[in-house]
């Protein structure tokens, strides 16, 4: 009898405490650097993090405006303490407090997006933005007539570069005529001045204009001037419908799952992932009416090859503005686009 | 940079300026009294909410580019009910009315982000704007820039030849001598605070209703520092608050024509220029003497005295 | 003297009070903080949270606990050495808006050495760079002291333009030639060697900047209750043609304090490239230098109320992050918070001095 009621309390414990590690639910954290409402690159990442939220048994929470540097620190340390399973940090510059803390909580999983740090519970991920970059060169370089191509660009990072030479590579690839003339704002989120970036390649003669900017300033710009442009992050075809041809667009709802999944059945490897078209976490928008058929379909025909891997943007030659041999394999290593600091022939403008 | 570039880059001076010298005609109208705030980005962002918002609910753009300057009037109030009621230290009360008011408006304009509301856009004024050079200079914008030329004119008149004008500029340097002539320095200040306000709000709601056609959180990114920093560039002096406002926006569309242009210097430099210029002139001025312009009380509270 | 201000509030008159409240005045601060705490719980009503839930998130992040307390800390650390700097100029009447500029120039200062001498031993190491920071951060304070003697141009304009300046300065430093060959490109310089960054006290999160903090408080003090440059520095202020009629010095006064201000603020550049981020990068600059400003006038710019309004703000910002953690509150929620508070509190100090009187009949 006693035995019996051993066992019966012992499988009552073991039943409640199975029920409760199935009913634990997982935290997972993310932390963003601008407002998620600026329907840029921190919304596109919310827009994937709202698609975990929807999952069973995962509480997900974000921080926006984390300044970077001590104040995500102190962020991400918190969230560690407050026993967080996966946080995401989504900015460059939380590298190296994310690495810190990382360290101090080996049972919790980092995920560092932008950077190239990892350790054992830190991995890093980015997508292959340029990729769908090219795309939309391509796009650009079909339908300009004055054959100078406009781009807004926030800072000098490899990111950013990357892009602009992608662009370039792309324009070049279908209109070898085709130049790509940059201003630089020193801003992700400024509509007015990166408007006024824009207006002022306008007047060196382009007439499409690109940009890497959080804001729809430069597509309204475009639109004024009865102009083409090309968005990014997400359709921006609301703000410029006579004007916007596409936009590469980021798409991490798939990405994110995976990571959580991966977390949640202990599968988990800290690593660098950089996914691109393939993968589908980049991305073209839907082309506007204004672009003629055959272009779409060159460049469709584009986009698949790039996703079977018969086409590589960035494989060798690729000249530099001086018209040196930068790139030579015909698979660039990703180290020399990850730390890309100097603009392909054709693209006018500097680094610094 | 090629000759048929200046036109444009006049044109681009003359609109980057506008949100600019609304707000910097604000303060001075402002600190004229003996109210100095260092609030203007926060009144500017209201104003530019409201304005918007405005816009988008009633598709009036007049109402909305007066709904700017009434919420900036509100919001300067905030600032009056602290420093003229309370006493409170004009320059905490000025920093702490900037976090709220972009608190605020970024807080509210959220469900605004992405969303169209009807704007002012660029007519062509008859005849003035058939003038060689000046014509596509001046007078090709929106309806909001013509009005921006006619208000420092009349804050000109306003402070030389009315009588509020007077009393409000000599509350602002000396308040116990305008209380001995019999009138309460506190109802001009009042007068000042709410105003200057309004014309803040104005260049936040230029920013969201014509300058672009949209909301977006912290949409004046730091445009109301620069007109804290061109009042002083101006002396206090409406008509030279025009001088300020175009030589900024003038500087930051042509460091983006270099750029575009294919220079190579390096972007930051660039950047400096419209700084570097208005600190080197604003130096230069003061030099040669226009600093004593400032209000004798700017600053300093009216205490009462028992 | 009739000079009663007509407030016209009722029958009510305001008047100056005849002595000063010492115990009043606490009761009154935490009246304001109170009232600002309710304010706050009316907000988080509007929201549809709970008040006393979002309240106590908010206490509990800024100061439930051990980790907390430090983590204010940290973050009052910067906020009060370039408090404490501003107070220095404002004492003098003179508009320092500049912190946050001379800041970035401490920071460069510090970066420079340690990055250009990476072999030296700490303790030639962190003086040097101490040295640099104030050296730099102290002649971007110079820069509009001359000008606004020699020139009289106005310091509010020269230091606010002085600010973006020097950020851009930074950048071109961080994104050409300091950038870090082993940064894949990122705007960013060498770490800097463990000689060049100021390690944490004992088990603590805490760095060792809050000692500066604390030496430099009492500096501070000091020089102003009991040397004569100090008398002569506040005596100034108060009324500069008196001052200059009892022939003070009154451009020396002019410098030095703009020196002091500007050093400061450079210092706490220093902590923050050599304590926090180990490096220098453009994410340094977060505004440390106008919240500064607040600091130092709520405290009525005494080192001392400095390091308590330091510390309660950043309490308030962490706990402000904790609340928008708990409830998912955007983080404008957290601006419109402070901003709430700084005023009710700023409205709140008039008791201190005023009070309201019945209006005498004549």
């Amino acid at each position: 009898m006693r035995k019996i009621l051993i066992l019966l309390v012992l499988s009552l414990v073991v039943a409640v405490g199975s029920a409760q590690a199935a009913e634990k639910k997982m935290k997972v954290g993310f932390v963003y650097v601008s407002p998620v409402g600026d329907a840029g690159y921190s919304y596109a990442h919310d827009l994937g993090r709202q698609a975990i939220e929807a999952l069973p048994n995962v509480e997900v929470k974000y921080l926006e405006s984390v300044n970077e540097g001590a104040d995500s620190e102190r962020v991400f340390l918190n969230m560690a303490r407050k026993k967080y399973d996966l946080i995401f940090g989504t900015s460059f510059g939380y590298m190296d407090p994310m690495l810190k803390t990382a360290k101090r909580f080996p049972h919790t999983v980092f995920m560092h997006c932008s950077g190239y740090k990892s350790s054992k519970n830190m991995g890093n991920y980015f997508g292959r933005m340029y990729q769908a970059r090219y795309l939309s060169g391509m796009v650009a370089g079909a339908m300009t007539k004055s054959n100078v191509l406009g781009y807004v660009a926030a800072f000098p990072i490899p990111e950013v570069i990357r892009g602009i030479n992608a662009f370039a590579l792309g324009a070049q690839a279908v209109n070898p005529k085709a130049e790509v003339r940059v201003v630089w704002t020193k801003t992700w989120y400024d509509p007015a001045k990166e408007k006024e970036g824009a207006k002022s390649l306008l007047d060196v003669g382009a007439d499409v204009i690109a940009q890497h900017q959080d804001s729809p300033g430069p597509q309204e710009a475009a639109q004024e001037r009865g102009v083409y442009s090309i968005g990014y992050n997400t359709d921006m075809s609301q703000f410029a419908p006579k004007a916007h041809l596409v936009a590469p667009i980021w798409n991490w709802a798939p990405y994110y799952m995976e990571v959580l999944n991966s977390v949640k059945d202990g599968t988990w490897k800290a690593g660098s992932t950089w996914n691109g078209l393939a993968e589908g976490v980049v991305d073209l928008s839907p082309m506007g009416a204004m672009v003629p058929e055959a272009v779409k379909a060159t460049v469709m025909a584009r986009r698949e090859e790039i996703k079977t891997g018969s086409y590589v943007v960035f494989g060798g030659p690729v000249l530099d503005q001086a018209g040196t041999v930068r790139l030579t394999a015909a698979t660039p290593d990703d180290i020399d686009l990850l730390s890309m600091d100097w603009f392909v022939k054709g693209v006018i403008g500097t680094t610094e | 940079m090629t000759p048929d570039m200046i036109i444009p880059l006049l044109a681009a001076t003359v609109q980057s300026g506008t949100p600019i010298l609304f707000a910097t005609l604000g303060a001075i109208f402002c600190e004229k009294s003996g109210v100095l705030n260092l609030g203007v980005e926060g009144i500017m962002a209201v104003g530019a909410l409201a304005g918007f918002s405005v816009s988008y609910a009633t598709g009036n753009i007049w109402l909305g580019f007066l709904a700017g300057g009434l919420s900036g009037m509100v919001a300067g109030g905030i600032h009056g009910l602290v420093c003229l009621v309370f006493l409170g230290n004009q320059v905490v009360s000025g920093l702490a009315l900037t976090i709220l008011g972009v608190g605020v408006a970024d807080y509210l304009g959220t469900p605004l982000i992405g969303l169209k509301a009807p704007g002012f856009v660029p007519t062509a004024l008859p005849l003035l704007s058939d003038l060689p050079f000046l014509g596509p200079v001046f007078f090709r914008h929106d309806p909001l820039v013509y009005i921006s030329y006619l208000v420092p004119v009349g804050m000109w008149l306003f402070f030389r030849n009315t009588r509020a004008g007077l009393r409000l500029r000599s509350v602002g340097e000396n308040p116990d001598a305008a209380q001995a002539a019999g009138f309460s320095p506190t109802h001009y200040r009042w007068l000042g605070v709410l105003c200057g306000g309004f014309f803040m709000g104005l260049g936040g709601a230029y920013l969201s209703l014509a300058y672009t056609h949209m909301w977006a959180n912290h949409l004046t990114a730091g445009r109301g520092w620069i007109a804290v920093a061109l009042v002083i560039f101006a002396f206090w002096n409406p008509l030279r608050a025009v001088l300020g406002a175009y030589l900024f926006g003038g500087m930051m569309a042509f460091q983006f024509r270099l750029q575009a242009s294919g220079t190579h210097i390096p972007s930051s430099f660039l950047l400096m220029l419209p700084y570097v210029l208005t600190l080197t002139v604003l130096v230069f001025s003061s030099w040669k003497g226009g600093s004593s312009a400032t209000p004798q009380a700017l600053g300093v509270n009216i205490e009462p005295a028992d | 003297m009739d000079t009663q201000i007509t407030g016209k509030m009722l029958d009510l008159t305001i008047r100056k009070r005849q002595e000063s409240l010492k115990g009043t005045a606490a009761l009154i601060y935490c009246g304001a903080v109170l009232f600002s705490l309710l304010l706050s719980a009316a907000l988080l009503i509007f929201q549809g949270n709970s008040p006393v839930e979002g309240i106590s998130l908010l206490l509990q992040g800024a100061f439930g606990s051990m980790y907390a307390i430090e983590d204010c800390l940290i973050k009052a650390v910067p906020i009060y050495l370039c408090s404490l700097g501003v107070a220095i100029a404002f004492r003098l009447q003179i508009w320092n808006i500049g912190a946050e500029g001379q800041f970035a120039l401490g920071a460069i200062g510090a970066t420079w050495v340690a990055i250009s001498f990476p072999g030296l031993p700490s303790w030639a190491m962190i003086p040097l760079m101490m040295g640099a920071a104030f050296l730099l951060g102290g002649a971007w304070g110079v820069i509009p002291a001359i000008l606004k003697l020699k020139m009289k141009a106005n310091e509010i304009i020269v230091t606010l333009m002085l600010n973006y300046i020097a950020i851009l300065i930074l950048d071109y430093l961080v994104y050409g030639p300091w950038k870090a060959s082993d940064s894949y490109g990122f705007p960013m310089t060498d770490e800097f060697s463990s000689a060049a960054i100021i390690g944490t006290i004992g088990e603590t999160s805490l760095n060792w900047g809050l000692l500066i903090c604390l030496l430099s408080g009492i500096v501070i003090y000091i020089f102003f209750k009991f040397t004569v440059m100090g008398f002569e520095l506040k005596a100034s202020g108060e009324n500069v043609r008196a001052a200059r009629y009892a022939g003070f010095p009154y451009a020396r006064l002019v410098i030095i304090s703009m020196l002091l201000s500007g050093a400061f603020a450079g210092w706490a550049g220093f902590v923050e490239a050599s304590a926090t981020l180990n490096r220098l990068q453009p994410t340094i600059m977060v505004g440390y230098g106008y919240t500064a400003i607040v600091v130092a006038w709520l405290a009525r710019l005494n080192p001392f109320y400095i390091g308590i309004s330091s510390f309660l703000l950043a309490g308030l910002r962490v706990g402000a992050e904790n609340l928008q953690l708990e409830l998912q509150v955007p983080a404008a929620f957290g601006d419109i918070m402070e901003g709430m508070i700084l005023l009710t509190i700023l409205a709140a100090t008039f008791f201190i001095h005023y009070r309201f009187a019945r209006r005498q009949r004549s």
